[in-house]
């Protein structure tokens, strides 16, 4: 049947057109914003500005400096969580007393507020106080300045990051592992094949589809990292953790100046799309794209 | 005939007092509650204050008829959430509280109502000569009153006088000497005992205390007409001198140091000094809380110039407005006015640990002095000492505390130097101010 005489049309086009339309209008809004100087602290009235705003931007060292620090943070993180991700699923895959109560532990960060784990991680990096330069001390190595240290804040922010959200791909590999036939496995084992080449020309292959998708995921929810910057370091210090998507909360609700906050937005928005298709087309395995 | 005269009088006085009483209680049955039955709301920030207030909500509602939904958040997420709802016109709350550094922005736009004339009409719990003129004053703009002055506090350097004995170090006057005395104590105590700790993460909290080094030695944010003033050589003295104290002499760590850590380090008898908010006070002298109390003297903080700009304390003033778009604007000002009224503060030093009480009958109550005696002295000298324009009040006020705060963060993480880094904070200013 041709798809335009498909009943069920009339179910999903009044959604999807819905939807459309919603898009639309919210980004007409927003390049709206861009084009004029709304700051909710001025006295002048609205005006029209043109490319302002894309001008001040393409000049503005710090928010250049943010997006640099964004791309790195992306970067690091989902490549160790997807790593880190799939090297613990594949421990956990194995059969062993107490899996299921281990199985339940490591998604604990995971469901924890944002806030909590924060809030959490900044006591535990304390310099002063914390845990963790206490269990240093203990094998004899001095103080780290984790969080006032500016060559080292967006590690211990990192850090935080990859105890949160590792779990995530531990869970989407540990389901895709579950579906891989033993079978295959054994009679390569059987076959004389070593561990390594079992995981590497059978088990990976098959997690291949799995990980890319966690990949992107993780990717995505990285470039709008937020809350645990914001409660750990406040973009601090030295302006060392401050992320592009940091950058725009602070000159949308420090400084109130809405249509430059905006364009901030829309930048990253732009930057991530372009930088997600680029690594769809070329990265990603066939079946996600 | 004296006699005489006198009872004429007397009764004459009676009955003039009876007559004005009768007409009173007219009135009164007529105007008591004409309001009874509308329902405010209020935004308010977190604090002992706001606490005290929502516990004597029942007093207000009983008084007035007048019922009220409180919302309270974090001081930082309130302006955000005001601003939102002022800018939508959604007339959302009626009443706001706010931080006195915002009042020139909100009148500028028209977000919030003078209150004069309301004032004269609805005068029942509203005393203006019992504000700390200090206090009230950033509520009038142009002569017309725009808030009345909820809790306020300044700064004071707060120092251990049983360290200081110890070691033989003399209260400091200028902020060498505070470096000076720093020094002895990380000798003398080998390092177990931090020197001074201030708080130094980026942002207002970092700005909020180098301000003091300042005003202190001279500076100030804003030049007499209005353009930026830090890449003076006094402002660059000044944040070398903030940054080398702590870098030298200050707790690892400093740099993501906010009030909270500051506040718990030398609470914990870590450090022999600080240089923080007066409200820091009612922590100290808590032993529940503290194990220093007792231990601590308080004193102005120091200034190194003879000719300062203006006062190295600051004045930190919170208030409550009345929203423009507010449908009920006569209600608003009754809370605003019964919220900040003598008989409520010194019913919130019951209830809360209210130091930062903005009357002046509530600060000579005898409960304050049990309770806060150990630093009202250096309190009152602070407030006298206050600096209004301490933080400017401009209204990009935000955005330059926030260049003058990575200013600040980068020197003291060691990343830039103090004049490179004030350079680049102040054409940011500039551009700022000029937007």
């Amino acid at each position: 049947m041709h798809i335009t005489r498909n009943p069920t049309r009339n179910f999903y086009r009044p959604i999807i057109g819905f939807l459309a339309a919603t898009s639309a209008a919210l980004l007409l809004y927003a390049i709206w914003l861009c084009l004029h100087n709304i700051s909710l602290m001025s006295t002048k009235g609205t005006q029209f500005i043109g490319l302002s705003n894309f001008v001040r931007l393409a000049t503005d060292w710090r928010g250049v400096q943010a997006l640099g620090r964004t791309a790195l943070f992306v970067l690091l993180a989902t490549s160790i969580e997807v790593v880190l991700g799939i090297a613990i699923a594949m421990f956990l895959d194995q059969d062993f007393r107490g899996k299921k109560i281990v199985r339940a532990v490591i998604l604990v960060p995971m469901i924890m507020t944002p806030v909590i784990a924060g809030l959490t991680w900044r006591f535990l990096f304390n310099a002063q106080s914390g845990m963790i330069n206490y269990w240093l001390s203990l094998v004899g190595i001095a103080p780290v300045d984790w969080l006032g240290n500016p060559s080292v804040a967006l590690y211990a922010v990192l850090i935080a990051d990859i105890w949160q959200w590792t779990p995530f791909v531990v869970l989407l590999a540990m389901a895709t592992l579950e579906t891989i036939p033993k079978d295959l496995v054994e009679a390569a084992r059987m076959d004389g094949a070593s561990e390594i080449r079992v995981i590497w020309h059978i088990i990976l292959p098959m997690l291949r589809r799995t990980l890319g998708v966690a990949a992107l995921i993780r990717a995505i929810d990285s470039v709008k990292a937020f809350d645990l910057f914001y409660i750990m370091t406040k973009g601090g210090p030295a302006l060392s953790t401050e992320t592009q998507n940091l950058y725009g909360y602070t000159v949308a609700f420090t400084n109130f100046d809405i249509s430059y906050a905006m364009t901030i937005a829309l930048f990253l928005t732009i930057v991530t799309n372009v930088a997600l298709l680029v690594l769809t087309r070329f990265a990603m395995p066939k079946g996600i794209r | 005939m004296f006699k005489a005269g006198s009872i004429s009088r007397r009764v004459f006085t009676s009955v003039a007092v009876l007559a004005a009483v009768t007409t009173q209680t007219g009135v009164a049955v007529a105007q008591e509650k004409p309001f009874t039955g509308q329902r405010l709301s209020v935004l308010m920030v977190g604090h002992p204050t706001t606490d005290a207030v929502r516990k004597a909500l029942p007093d207000f509602t009983a008084a007035t008829g007048i019922d009220v939904d409180l919302e309270v958040v974090p001081e930082a997420d309130s302006v955000p959430k005001m601003m939102l709802e002022f800018s939508a016109g959604s007339g959302r709350y009626d009443v706001v509280e706010a931080s006195s550094i915002h009042v020139q922005g909100f009148v500028g736009s028209k977000y919030i109502v003078p209150l004069d004339d309301i004032a004269t009409k609805y005068g029942q719990f509203y005393d203006k000569t019992d504000f700390v003129p200090a206090y009230l004053k950033p509520n009038v703009v142009e002569g017309k009153l725009y808030g009345l002055p909820l809790f306020g506090e300044s700064s004071f350097l707060m120092y251990r006088k049983d360290l200081f004995e110890q070691y033989g170090i003399a209260v400091p006057k200028t902020f060498d000497e505070i470096e000076t005395a720093a020094k002895t104590v990380k000798e003398k105590s080998n390092g177990e005992i931090v020197g001074i700790t201030m708080r130094g993460q980026q942002g207002i909290q970092g700005v909020y205390i180098w301000a003091s080094y300042l005003w202190g030695m001279g500076g100030s944010f804003l030049t007499a007409d209005g353009k930026s003033a830090l890449d003076t050589p006094e402002a660059t003295k000044a944040l070398e001198t903030f940054a080398h104290v702590l870098r030298e002499y200050g707790p690892v760590g400093v740099a993501n140091m906010g009030w909270e850590e500051n506040r718990l380090l030398f609470q914990q008898g870590k450090a022999a000094m600080t240089l923080d908010a007066t409200v820091n006070g009612a922590f100290n002298e808590d032993p529940a809380v503290s194990t220093v109390a007792g231990k601590i003297g308080y004193a102005p903080v120091p200034v190194q110039t003879t000719t300062p700009k203006g006062g190295s304390s600051s004045l930190a003033v919170f208030n409550l407005h009345v929203a423009s778009d507010s449908q009920q604007q006569e209600a608003a000002w009754l809370f605003v006015s019964w919220a900040t009224s003598k008989q409520q503060q010194i019913h919130s030093l019951e209830t809360d640990p209210n130091s930062g009480v903005t009357s002046i009958a509530a600060m000579n109550s005898e409960a304050f002095n049990k309770r806060y005696g150990a630093f009202k002295e250096a309190m009152l000298a602070s407030l006298a000492n206050g600096n209004p324009q301490y933080i400017p009040t401009v209204p990009q006020a935000n955005e330059l505390v926030n260049n003058a705060g990575i200013a600040v963060s980068k020197v003291l993480a060691g990343t830039t130097t103090a004049a490179d880094a004030l350079k680049e904070a102040n054409e940011l200013n500039n551009a700022a101010l000029s937007r």
